[in-house]
C-alpha cells in the first residue's frame, strides 16, 4: 500500500481504483466507486511556483501539463483532454526539447502559478468574531480569555470585527473612539444586507443610490464607514477614550457581560444564533465582498430564537434527537436547515467562511449549521466547555504560526478536467457547487454535483475533497469512437488566496490507466483499501443524510459482500475456502469498524455530534479518515517495544499501557497493575526509571498526535476499570463479552455488549460471499 | 352684583390726576404674592452676576451653592399700597381700606363685626337677587344726557348705573358704606362662628403629614413627634424648604384689610368725563352720539390688580363663599370645601334645573387642578390612614367619606351626599352624634371637616407595587439639532437638572439619543464607561437591553454627567438629517415598560423617518390650491395619522409612561401630530421657536428642572363624582380615557388642570347643595399610593340672577379657551371666533333679557361678575390660536398649551400683563410695579418707553425708538436702540435699575411657575409687530378695537332681543 502513499505525497491524491475498471458495467461490478480524495493545498516539497499565468487549452481550458504532446518545431501543444492543438504564445517562443518550461517537466505533475500582474492589491484577511453571551459567567470568562489570546495572535494586517449575541445581536462599532458602541438587532428575523446598509449609517447622510448592488469600497462605500466595523488588528489595542489610551477591542471583550435578559428557571436562554450569523454575513457582504473573510462563531448553547432556532425556549421540550429527525418529529429542524442553506449560499456568493466553535453540554445546532459551515469550507470545533483544551488549543492553533499551522487560505475555486470517458458525479467535502455545467458532469449526482467548478471559500493544508467519478467508457459495439489509448487523464485546478494575500493556482495533472478486458484483474491491483474505506465512510454518511429510509448497515454489508464475491478466492458455497488477497484483506475489518463507528451508529450520539464527526470526516485526508473509522491501538509494556495491537478487548492486560487514537479522542489506558504502581508512586523512586519511561512513552506519543491534529483531540488518561475507560472499551472489538465462552485472561477485560465480534462478522461475510 | 356698563357711560367728574399707568389695577391678576413656593426653583438659572454666559452655564455653581435660589420669604406682608393709598381711593370717601369690614374674611373672626362683614363677604350673592331687583338693573337711560348725573360725583348709587354695591362703588368713586348698606341683608348671615379654628392656630388634629409634594423637596424627615400615625409624615418645615417670598405670614393677615373678591375696588373712582358711544339699537342713536374716538378707553371695564393677600374661607357656617380671582394672592382655609386652586366651578351656585342652566347660556364645568401647589401658609393637606380597611366609601356610588355625608341614626348610618344612599357605618368608624347632629369627632377627623384629604391607599388600589420615579431622557442628535446647539442645550439642561433629583434608590434615570437610529446608553456602574447601544431598526423598534438602561440616579450620576458632556461632541460631525421621533419614543417606551415613568423628549426637527414619521404638511398646505387650502387649513391642525395616537394610548393605558416633549426647532415640526403623544399621556409640550442656543438655553434648563422637580404623581387615575341631578358630561385635558367615568393619567403634576363639564339629568331641590368630589388615585414620587379626595359642595338656586352673580369669570374664560382650542382643529378659524363671540353674546343676552328687563334697550348691560367677558372674548379671538396669520405649529402649540392650562394661568395667557419699565426707578417700591398694569392698547406705548409684556410663557420687552440711552445702558448694556441684540438674554448689571428689573422679572417667574422666554421687540421691526399683535384692544386688520367690539356685542344683543 505504500505505493499509494507515495503517490499521495507527490500530488495529494489517492484513489479507490488506481487502475480504473474498463467499462461502466465493470465499474458497477466493482462495487466500490471510482473516486479520488484530493488534498488541494497539501504541502508538497519542491513544487515550483511559476511567476506567470498558466497556459490554457483554447477549447477545454485545461492547463498545459507534462502529459501534453508538444510539437517543438511547430510550437504547438496538444491538449491531452480534448486533443485540441494549441499554439504556444510569444513568450514560449524559446521552447525546445532542451528548454522546457517547468510545467512540462514530467515530475511536476503538481505545480503552482502565481501571477503577480493580474492580481489586485493584497487584501488583508478579515476575522469577524461572533460571540454568544448566553452562558455561565465561568464559561464566558474562559471564552473571553481565549479570545483575548487569539486576538493577540492575529496577523497584524488582518482586520477584526466583533458581533455578540444573546437575545439580541450586537454589532460592535470598534472604530467609534468615544465609547464602546454597538448596533443592536432583534433576534427574531434575519438581518439583510440592505438593512445593514440602511441602518448602520453607511451612506452617512448621502442619499442611497437608487439601484444596483452596493457593497464594499469598490462600489462606493467610503473606507471610513467600513473601518468602523473592521479594524486592523494592530489598531485594536491602542485607542483613546476620554483621553486615556486604552486597548480597545480587548476592553470590549473584557467588558463583555452575560446576556442581561432574564431567563426564567423553566426556560432556555434566548439565543439568536442564526440572526447573529446572518448579521455577520451581511456585514461582511457589505464591507468586504469577495475578499477573504472568516466569521468565527462561538456558540455556547442551543439557538432558541429567530429563523434558525432548533428548539423552543421551554425547557420541557427536549432538543431533537436522531430519533426525532428520523420520525420527522423535529418541526424546527427543516426550517432551520433551510435558513442555513440560504445563509450558505450568501456566504459562498460573497466568498466568506463560517467557522463554528460550539462549546456546550447541550447541543447548539451544529446539525443545522453544518450546511453553512461545510459549504463555506469552515472549521468546526465541538467541545463541552470553552475551558476545555479541545477548544482552547484548537483556537490557538488556528492563529499560531508554526510547523503545524493550518495554512488557512481563502476564496478557493476548484475545477476538474478529465478525459472524455470519465465523468464527475460530484464532490463530498467542504465546498459548494458553482453550477458550472458541462459535458463533464455525470447524470448521477453525489454531493455537490452537476458542475465542474466548486467554490471553496475557506480551505487549508489538509482540506481533502472526495471526488466521485462515473465511468462512461463502454465496451463492445458501443465503444466506437473511444480512444483506444489505455491512458486517461485528470487535471485538478485550485485557485486560492494564499495566506500571503496573493492569488495562486495549483494544477495537478494525473494519468491513470484503464483496466483492459473484463476480468478486472488489473483493476484489482490498483485497489486502495484505505481510500476505499474513507470513500465508503463519506458515501454512507452522505446517503444517511440525504436518502430517506436508507439502511446504512445493509448497504455496507451488501457492498462488502459484493466486493468479496467479486475479488475473493473461494469455492462456491464453501465458506471455509474463502480467502482475500492482501490488496483487500483489511477492507472487511474497516467495514466492520465503520459499521460500529459514530458515522453509522448515530444513535449513541446527538445529531450535533454526528454532524460534527461527519464534517471532520468530510474534510480529512485518507489516513486520518481511516483512524476515525478504525482507531489505532498501541501497546506499551515491559515485554516489548511499543507495538500496534489488534483493536480488540483482548489487548487489555494488567501490565500494559494502551494508547488508543480514535482521532477525536486519544486515550492512554493503564492496566490495573500499571495503575497501582503509578498510584504507589514507583515512577518517582530511584530504580524504577524504566517504569517512569514506560509511563512517559504513551503520553509523549499522545502529545505528538495532539500536536499535529486539528481540531485538537480530547486526551483521556484513564485506568482499567475506571469510568473513563469507556472511551477505550467502546472502540474495542467485543471478542470477549459477558456472555462469551472464551475464558477471561487474568488482567483482561470483558465488554458488556451484545454487539457481534469481528470473528462472528467475518464468518457471516464468508458465508454470504461464497453464495 | 350686576354691573351695568354703559358704553355711553356716565360721565363723571374725574380728577384725573392719577397716572394712567396705574389706572387699571386688574381684579384678576393680583399676583404679587401668590406664587407657588417651588417656583423659586426656576430662578436658579439667573446668575446674579450681570454679565456672563447664558444662565444655565452658571447654573451648576448656582444650584450647588443655592445662591441663586430666592431667599426666604419676607417676614412681613409687604405694604399694601393698593389698599391704603391707591390713587383710585384717595379721592373717594375717606378710606376704603380702613373700612375693612366691607371685605371681611378671616378677619371677622378676630374682630367680629359679624353683620356687616359677613354680609359684605356675601355681597356678591346677597346684594341683589331677592332684595331689590332694581338694583340689578341698569337705569333706564344712559344716554349722553344721563351722564351728568354721575358726573356730579355724588358717591351714591344712582339706580341708573349699578345694581351691585361693589360695582357701584367701583364706578362711583368708592362709596363703601352705601353699597354695603344697600346690600340686602335678607340672606342669612354667614356668621363665621368664632368656634371655628382660627387661622394660624394649631390644627386640632395631629399633623398627619403633608401631601407628598412636600417631601419631594428633598427632605425625608422623620415624623413630627405629634404625627400620630401615617408613615408619610412630612417635615413640618415646609416654609424653610420652600420659601415663598412675598407671602405674608399669617399674623399679618389678620390686620390686613380683607378684600372682597367679587368686586375689587375699581380704580375708576374718578372717571374723567367722557362721551362714550351710545350703544343704541338704532343707527341713529349711534350716529348722533360722539364718535368712538372720543371715548375714554379708560372708562370701560378692564382687569384690575390687587396685590394684597386675601384669606379665603371655603365655607363659613353653612355658607359657601365665592372664591377670589384665580390670579390673586390668597390663602385658603379649608373649612369643608376644597381650595379653589384644586377645584373651581364656572358658577358658585348650581342651577336647580337644566333649563335654568341653558337659559343662562353659561357652561357648567369644573376646573380641577388636583395637585395644585398650595400657598405655603395654608394648612397642608392631611393624610388619613384607615389601615387595612381603607377609606370609608359609599357602598353604592363608591364616593369617599367627606364632610357633607350626613350621619344619622345616632351615627349608625350615614347618607351619601352624592347618591343619597344610606350606608351603615362600619363598626370601627362608629361615633356618637353630638347635639348639633354632627359626629362628636367631626372636628378631629380631617375627612369629616376638610374639603381635601389624602387617603393612604390599600392593596386594593394597586394592581402592582407602586412604581419608582423614572425619568428617561431622549435627545435628538440629528444634524440640525447639533448645528443649532439644541443638543448641547438639552444635554446641559439634563446634566444640571438631574443634580436636583432625589438620590433615593427609587429615583431612576436613563438616556437615549436618536437620529435615524436610536442610541441607548448602558449606564451600569460596573462598566468603566457608558456603553452605546444603537437600535437601527426604526420600523420595528425594540429596547436593546432589559436592564441597565435605567438605573438609580445615585449609581450613575458620574457616568451620566460624563456622557451628557460628550454627546454633543460625539455627534459633532453627524451628517444624518433624519430624525426618528416616533420610533425613538416607542423604543424608550419599551425600555420603560417594566416600570413606567416619565419620558422627556428633546426634539429639534420634523420627524422624517421610521415609525410615525411625518411630512412637511405646512409646505404642502401652501403649495396646494389656495382656496381649498384655506378651507381645509384647520385639518392641518389634526394629527397626520393615527400612528402616534395609537402609540400614545398604548403608553398611557398599559405602561404608565408620561411623555413630555421639548421642541427646540427653527422650522416646522408638525406640532399637531407630535403633541398627541404628550396630550394622551398626561404630559405637555414645550415649544422653543425659533430656537436660539443663546437665549433659550436657560429657559430650557429651567423648564426641565421644574418639570422633574415639581410636585407630581405617577400612574394616576382620576374620577369626578357629583350629586344626583347632574352627571359628568365630558373630561378635557391631557389624559387618556379608557372607560367613560375615569381618566388615566400616567403623570399628573401641579400645573395640569382638567376640565370636567356637567349636564343635568334631574332637578335639584332649592336650598339643597350639589356636591362634587374629585378622587385622584396616584403614586407619589416616593412610591406611596395615595388617594387625594377633594370635595366641593355648592348651593343650588332657581334664580337666574343669583346664577349670574355667582358666575366665576376666570373659570368661564378657561372654559371658553378650551372650547376654542378644541374647535380649531375641526372648524375654520372664522367659525371658531364666531362661536366664541356667540358664547359671550348669548350670556350677555340672557342676562339682558331675564335680569335687566327694566333697562332701556339702548344700553349694554354687563353682569358685574362677568363684566370683563367681552374684553376677554375679544382678546381670545385675537390670540395666537385664533389669529389668521399664525403659523401652523404656533397655533397648534397654543391649542395644546391651553388644553391643560390652569385657571390662574389662563387669564394672562389670554390677556397678558403689560407694565412699563422705563420708569421703574421712579416708582416707589417694587410691590406695586406688577400691579400697575397697562391696558393692552398701543395708545399706552410711548416712543421713549420700554414695556414688558408677559403671558406666563413669553416675556416681551418693547423698546420705543426714542428711549433714553442711559436707561438702555442700564438695562440692556447698550447705548442705542440699534445696538440691541436680536437674541436676548436678560442680565443683571450693577445698577439699581437693572436690579429692580430683574427683581420684577423674577417675581413674574415665580408667579407663573415659568422661566419666561425673553424677547426684545423694537419699534419698527418685525419684532415690534409681534409685540403690537398683543395689543388686543387696538383695531387690527383681523379684528375690532375693544370699543368697537363692545358696540358690536351690543348690536348683537339688540338683534337678539328683537
Amino acid at each position: 500500500m505504500t505505493e499509494f502513499v507515495d503517490l499521495e505525497t507527490q500530488d495529494g491524491v489517492r484513489m479507490t481504483w488506481n487502475v480504473f475498471p474498463g467499462t461502466k458495467q465493470e465499474a458497477m461490478n466493482c462495487v466500490i466507486p471510482a473516486a479520488a480524495i484530493y488534498t488541494p493545498l497539501k504541502p508538497i516539497p519542491n513544487v515550483p511556483v511559476l511567476p506567470y499565468a498558466a497556459l490554457r487549452c483554447r477549447i477545454c481550458r485545461s492547463i498545459l501539463n507534462p502529459f501534453s504532446i508538444v510539437d517543438y518545431a511547430a510550437k504547438i501543444w496538444i491538449c491531452p483532454f480534448c486533443f485540441q492543438r494549441n499554439h504556444f504564445p510569444q513568450h514560449y517562443a524559446s521552447i525546445s526539447e532542451d528548454n522546457l518550461p517547468a510545467e512540462l517537466f514530467a515530475q511536476y505533475t503538481t505545480i503552482e502559478y502565481e501571477s503577480v500582474h493580474d492580481a489586485g492589491p493584497v487584501v488583508p484577511p478579515v476575522f469577524l468574531f461572533v460571540v454568544d453571551t448566553c452562558m455561565l459567567e465561568e464559561e464566558l470568562g474562559y471564552l473571553k480569555s481565549a479570545l483575548a489570546q487569539a486576538i493577540e495572535l492575529l496577523p497584524e494586517k488582518s482586520l477584526v470585527g466583533l458581533i455578540t449575541f444573546g437575545n439580541y445581536v450586537q454589532v460592535h462599532e470598534l472604530g467609534f473612539g468615544q465609547m464602546p458602541k454597538s448596533y443592536i438587532f432583534k433576534g427574531l428575523k434575519e438581518v439583510t444586507k440592505d438593512q445593514i446598509l440602511d441602518q448602520m449609517n453607511f451612506f452617512s447622510g448621502k442619499p442611497k443610490p437608487a439601484v444596483g448592488v452596493i457593497a464594499g469600497a469598490r462600489d462606493g462605500l467610503s473606507a471610513a464607514s467600513i473601518a468602523r466595523f473592521l479594524l486592523p488588528a494592530s489598531e485594536c489595542f491602542m485607542f483613546y477614550m476620554y483621553g486615556f489610551p486604552s486597548r480597545y477591542l480587548s476592553d470590549v471583550l473584557e467588558e463583555l457581560q452575560r446576556d442581561p435578559w432574564p431567563v426564567p428557571a423553566d426556560q432556555r436562554a434566548s439565543r439568536c444564533t442564526s440572526t447573529a450569523l446572518s448579521a455577520a454575513a451581511s456585514l461582511l457582504g457589505v464591507c468586504v465582498p469577495g475578499s477573504g473573510a472568516r466569521i468565527m462563531a462561538f456558540v455556547g448553547g442551543p439557538s432558541t430564537e429567530g429563523p434558525g432556532m432548533i428548539v423552543s425556549k421551554n425547557l420541557s421540550e427536549p432538543i431533537r434527537s436522531h430519533k426525532d429527525l428520523d420520525k420527522g418529529s423535529a418541526p424546527l429542524y427543516s426550517k432551520a436547515a433551510k435558513f442555513f442553506e440560504g445563509l450558505s449560499k450568501q456566504l459562498v456568493h460573497q466568498g466568506h467562511v463560517l467557522d463554528l466553535f460550539a462549546c456546550a453540554l447541550d447541543q447548539v445546532g451544529v446539525a443545522e449549521l453544518k450546511v453553512a459551515v461545510e459549504r463555506s469550507g469552515g472549521i468546526v470545533v465541538l467541545a463541552e466547555s470553552f475551558g476545555h483544551s479541545v477548544f482552547k488549543d484548537s483556537l490557538k492553533r488556528i492563529f499560531q504560526a508554526n510547523d503545524y499551522d493550518l495554512g488557512l487560505s481563502f476564496n478557493g475555486v476548484f475545477e476538474v478536467n478529465c478525459s472524455k470517458e470519465v465523468k464527475v458525479q460530484g464532490i463530498i467535502g467542504p465546498c459548494a457547487s458553482l453550477d458550472k455545467k458541462g459535458p463533464l458532469c455525470s447524470e448521477t449526482v453525489v454531493g455537490q454535483g452537476n458542475t465542474s467548478a466548486w467554490k471553496m471559500c475557506g480551505l487549508d493544508k489538509k482540506t481533502s475533497l472526495c471526488i466521485v467519478f462515473d465511468i462512461a467508457r463502454k465496451d463492445g459495439p458501443d465503444a466506437v469512437g473511444q480512444s483506444t489509448n489505455s491512458q486517461f487523464y485528470f487535471q485538478f485546478l485550485t485557485y486560492y488566496q494564499h495566506n500571503d494575500g496573493h492569488m495562486r493556482l495549483r494544477a495537478t495533472t494525473l494519468s491513470r490507466r484503464w483496466a483492459a478486458g473484463s476480468g478486472s484483474i488489473q483493476a484489482f491491483a490498483g485497489f486502495d483499501q484505505e481510500t476505499a474505506a474513507a470513500v465508503m465512510a463519506r458515501l454512507v454518511s452522505f446517503k444517511m443524510e440525504t436518502e430517506a429510509d436508507f439502511d446504512p448497515i445493509r448497504w455496507l454489508d451488501r457492498s462488502l459482500i459484493g466486493l468479496c464475491s467479486k475479488f475473493g478466492e473461494y469455492q462456491k458455497d464453501s465458506p471455509s475456502s474463502f480467502s482475500l488477497s492482501p490488496r483487500f484483506s483489511i477492507f472487511p475489518q474497516f467495514m466492520f469498524n465503520l459499521r460500529r463507528s459514530q458515522f453509522v451508529q448515530v444513535f449513541n450520539n446527538s445529531p450535533d455530534e454526528t454532524a460534527y464527526y461527519r464534517m471532520i470526516l468530510n474534510r480529512e485526508s485518507v489516513s486520518n479518515s481511516v483512524v476515525m473509522i478504525q482507531p489505532s491501538l498501541i501497546s506499551y509494556s515491559f515485554h516489548s517495544a511499543p507495538e500496534p495491537v489488534l483493536l480488540d478487548v483482548a489487548a487489555i492486560a494488567a501490565d500494559r499501557i494502551l494508547l488508543l487514537d480514535a482521532y477525536f479522542t486519544v486515550v492512554v489506558f493503564h492496566g490495573t497493575s500499571i495503575a497501582q504502581w503509578r498510584i504507589a508512586g514507583y515512577h518517582n523512586q530511584a530504580g524504577h526509571e524504566t517504569f517512569a519511561q514506560l509511563l512517559e512513552a504513551p503520553r509523549d506519543d499522545a502529545e505528538g498526535i495532539i500536536k499535529e491534529r486539528f481540531p485538537v483531540p480530547r486526551l483521556v488518561i484513564c485506568d482499567q476499570y475506571g469510568s473513563q475507560a469507556r472511551f477505550l472499551l467502546a472502540k474495542l472489538n467485543p471478542s470477549v463479552t459477558y456472555n462469551s465462552d472464551a475464558h477471561l485472561r487474568p488482567g483482561g477485560d470483558v465488554l458488556f455488549t451484545d454487539d457481534v465480534s469481528f470473528e462472528v462478522f467475518l464468518n457471516h461475510l464468508q458465508r454470504l460471499a461464497v453464495q | 352684583m350686576a354691573s351695568s356698563f354703559s358704553p355711553g357711560g356716565p360721565s363723571r367728574p374725574r380728577p384725573g390726576y392719577y397716572p394712567p399707568s396705574i389706572a387699571n389695577p386688574s381684579p384678576n391678576p393680583s399676583p404679587a404674592s401668590s406664587l407657588p413656593g417651588t417656583m423659586q426653583n426656576l430662578q436658579i438659572g439667573r446668575p446674579s452676576a450681570p454679565s456672563g454666559p447664558p444662565p444655565f452655564l452658571s447654573g451648576i455653581s448656582a444650584s450647588a451653592s443655592g445662591g441663586s435660589r430666592p431667599g426666604p420669604p419676607p417676614q412681613s406682608l409687604p405694604t399694601r399700597p393698593q389698599f391704603q393709598q391707591p390713587p383710585a381711593m384717595s379721592n373717594g370717601p375717606p378710606s376704603i381700606g380702613v373700612s375693612g369690614p366691607r371685605f371681611p374674611t378671616q378677619a371677622t373672626l378676630r374682630e367680629p363685626t359679624p353683620t356687616i362683614p359677613t354680609q359684605g363677604s356675601r355681597a356678591v350673592p346677597g346684594s341683589s337677587s331677592a332684595g331689590s331687583p332694581a338694583n340689578d338693573l341698569v337705569p333706564p337711560s344712559i344716554y349722553n344726557s344721563s351722564f351728568s348725573a354721575p358726573a356730579a360725583g355724588v358717591p351714591m348709587a344712582p339706580p341708573s348705573l349699578v345694581s351691585s354695591p361693589p360695582q357701584l362703588h367701583s364706578l362711583m368713586g368708592g362709596q363703601p358704606s352705601h353699597p354695603l348698606a344697600g346690600g340686602s341683608p335678607s340672606q342669612p348671615l354667614a356668621g363665621g362662628p368664632p368656634s371655628q379654628p382660627l387661622m394660624g392656630g394649631p390644627p386640632s388634629l395631629p399633623y398627619m403629614g403633608q401631601p407628598q409634594m412636600v417631601q419631594y423637596s428633598g427632605m425625608r424627615q422623620p415624623l413630627p413627634p405629634s404625627g400620630a400615625a401615617p408613615p408619610f409624615g412630612s417635615p413640618p418645615v415646609w416654609q424653610q424648604q420652600q420659601p415663598r417670598p412675598g407671602v405674608a405670614p399669617v399674623s399679618s393677615m389678620v390686620q390686613a384689610p380683607p378684600q372682597m373678591f367679587g368686586a375689587p375696588p375699581s380704580p375708576f373712582t374718578q372717571p374723567r368725563p367722557l362721551t362714550p358711544p351710545v350703544m343704541g339699537n338704532s343707527p341713529l342713536a349711534w350716529s348722533h352720539s360722539s364718535t368712538p374716538s372720543t371715548i375714554d378707553p379708560n372708562q370701560i371695564p378692564r382687569p384690575m390688580v390687587d396685590s394684597s393677600v386675601i384669606v379665603f374661607n371655603t365655607r363659613q357656617g353653612n355658607q359657601v363663599n365665592s372664591p377670589p380671582p384665580a390670579t390673586s394672592d390668597f390663602i385658603v382655609k379649608d373649612t369643608g370645601n376644597c381650595s379653589p386652586r384644586l377645584m373651581r366651578c364656572t358658577m358658585n351656585q348650581i342651577p336647580c334645573s337644566g333649563d335654568l342652566l341653558s337659559t343662562s347660556s353659561m357652561p357648567l364645568a369644573l376646573l380641577v387642578q388636583p395637585m395644585a401647589i398650595p400657598n405655603p401658609d395654608e394648612e397642608p393637606i392631611q393624610v388619613v390612614d384607615f389601615g387595612e380597611i381603607g377609606p370609608i366609601r359609599c357602598s353604592r356610588c363608591k364616593g369617599y367619606i367627606n364632610p357633607f355625608m350626613k350621619f344619622v341614626d345616632q351615627g349608625k348610618r350615614f347618607i351619601c351626599n352624592l347618591c343619597g344612599y344610606s350606608n351603615e357605618t362600619p363598626r370601627d368608624y362608629y361615633m356618637n352624634l353630638g347635639p348639633d347632629g354632627r359626629r362628636r369627632d367631626a372636628e378631629e377627623r380631617p375627612e369629616l371637616c376638610r374639603g381635601t384629604v389624602e387617603f393612604v391607599a390599600t392593596k386594593e388600589y394597586m394592581v402592582r407595587d407602586p412604581m419608582p420615579a423614572v425619568f428617561f431622557f431622549l435627545v435628538d442628535v440629528s444634524m440640525n439639532s447639533i448645528r443649532t446647539g439644541a443638543t448641547a442645550a438639552a444635554c446641559g439642561a439634563i446634566s444640571q437638572a438631574i443634580a436636583d433629583l432625589p438620590e433615593g434608590p427609587r429615583t431612576l434615570v436613563g438616556i437615549a439619543t436618536f437620529d435615524s437610529a436610536i442610541h441607548f446608553y448602558n449606564l451600569k456602574r460596573a462598566l468603566q464607561q457608558p456603553l452605546m447601544l444603537v437600535v437601527p431598526d426604526i420600523q420595528d423598534v425594540y429596547t436593546p437591553l432589559h436592564t441597565d438602561l435605567i438605573v438609580p440616579v445615585a449609581e450613575c450620576r458620574q457616568h451620566l454627567e460624563q456622557l451628557l458632556e460628550s454627546i454633543p461632541s460625539m455627534f459633532e460631525t453627524n451628517k444624518v438629517a433624519d430624525s426618528a421621533f416616533g420610533a425613538a419614543i416607542k423604543a424608550a417606551f419599551l425600555a420603560l415598560k417594566p416600570t413606567g415613568g416619565k419620558l422627556l423628549v428633546f426634539q429639534s426637527v420634523l420627524p422624517s423617518i421610521g415609525t410615525g414619521s411625518l411630512s412637511s404638511r405646512e409646505a404642502e398646505g401652501r403649495t396646494t390650491n389656495v382656496s381649498s387650502g384655506e378651507k381645509e387649513a384647520h385639518k392641518l391642525l389634526q394629527p397626520a395619522d393615527m400612528t402616534l395616537k395609537t402609540m400614545a394610548i398604548e403608553f398611557a393605558e398599559h405602561q404608565q409612561v408620561c411623555v413630555d416633549v421639548f421642541i427646540t426647532t427653527q422650522a416646522f415640526v408638525d406640532m399637531a401630530s407630535i403633541s398627541v403623544v404628550p396630550r394622551t399621556t398626561g404630559g405637555q409640550v414645550y415649544y422653543y421657536y425659533p430656537f436660539s442656543a443663546l437665549s433659550d438655553t436657560a429657559k430650557l434648563y429651567n423648564d426641565l428642572r421644574w418639570n422633574i422637580s415639581r410636585p407630581q404623581g405617577f400612574e394616576a387615575v382620576m374620577r369626578v363624582r357629583c350629586s344626583q341631578g347632574i352627571q359628568v358630561q365630558e373630561y378635557s385635558g391631557n389624559f387618556c380615557k379608557r372607560i367613560p367615568t375615569d381618566i388615566d393619567l400616567p403623570g399628573i403634576d401641579c400645573d395640569k388642570s382638567i376640565m370636567v363639564s356637567f349636564k343635568h339629568d334631574d332637578k335639584f331641590q332649592e336650598g339643597s347643595e350639589c356636591a362634587f368630589q374629585c378622587a385622584l388615585l396616584y403614586t407619589t414620587i416616593y412610591g406611596q399610593r395615595r388617594i387625594r379626595v377633594s370635595n366641593l359642595s355648592l348651593p343650588c338656586t332657581t334664580m337666574l340672577g343669583t346664577l349670574f352673580r355667582s358666575a366665576d369669570l376666570d373659570s368661564l374664560l378657561t372654559c371658553f379657551l378650551r372650547q376654542a382650542a378644541t374647535a380649531i382643529p375641526t372648524s375654520p378659524l372664522s367659525q371658531v371666533r364666531e362661536q366664541i363671540m356667540n358664547l359671550c353674546v348669548n350670556i350677555l343676552h340672557s342676562y339682558r333679557k331675564f335680569c335687566a328687563t327694566v333697562s332701556t334697550p339702548g344700553q349694554l348691560i354687563l353682569p358685574e361678575s362677568v363684566k370683563l367677558l367681552p374684553l376677554y372674548t375679544l382678546a381670545l379671538s385675537k390670540s395666537t390660536g385664533l389669529r389668521n396669520d399664525g403659523r401652523l405649529d404656533e397655533r397648534s402649540y397654543w391649542a395644546n398649551h391651553v388644553a391643560s392650562l390652569s385657571v390662574s394661568l389662563a387669564v394672562p395667557w389670554v390677556y397678558p400683563r403689560m407694565i412699563s419699565i422705563h420708569d421703574l426707578t421712579s416708582k416707589e417700591n417694587n410691590d406695586p410695579i406688577l400691579s400697575s398694569i397697562l391696558p393692552l392698547s398701543s395708545a399706552n406705548l410711548n416712543d421713549d418707553g420700554i414695556y414688558l409684556l408677559e403671558n406666563g410663557e413669553d416675556c416681551l420687552f418693547y423698546v420705543g425708538n426714542m428711549v433714553n440711552s442711559e436707561i438702555l445702558q442700564q438695562i440692556f448694556g447698550v447705548t442705542s436702540v440699534d445696538g440691541l441684540p436680536t437674541q436676548f438674554v436678560l442680565q443683571q448689571y450693577e445698577n439699581t435699575f437693572s436690579k429692580i428689573l430683574n427683581d420684577v422679572v423674577n417675581e413674574i417667574r415665580r408667579q407663573r411657575c415659568s422661566f419666561l422666554r425673553m424677547r426684545l421687540c423694537r419699534k419698527g421691526d418685525p419684532s415690534g409687530m409681534l409685540f403690537l399683535s398683543n395689543m388686543v384692544e387696538d383695531k387690527s386688520p383681523g379684528g375690532l378695537s375693544y370699543m368697537e367690539f363692545l358696540v358690536h356685542v351690543h348690536r348683537q344683543i339688540q338683534t337678539k332681543m328683537e
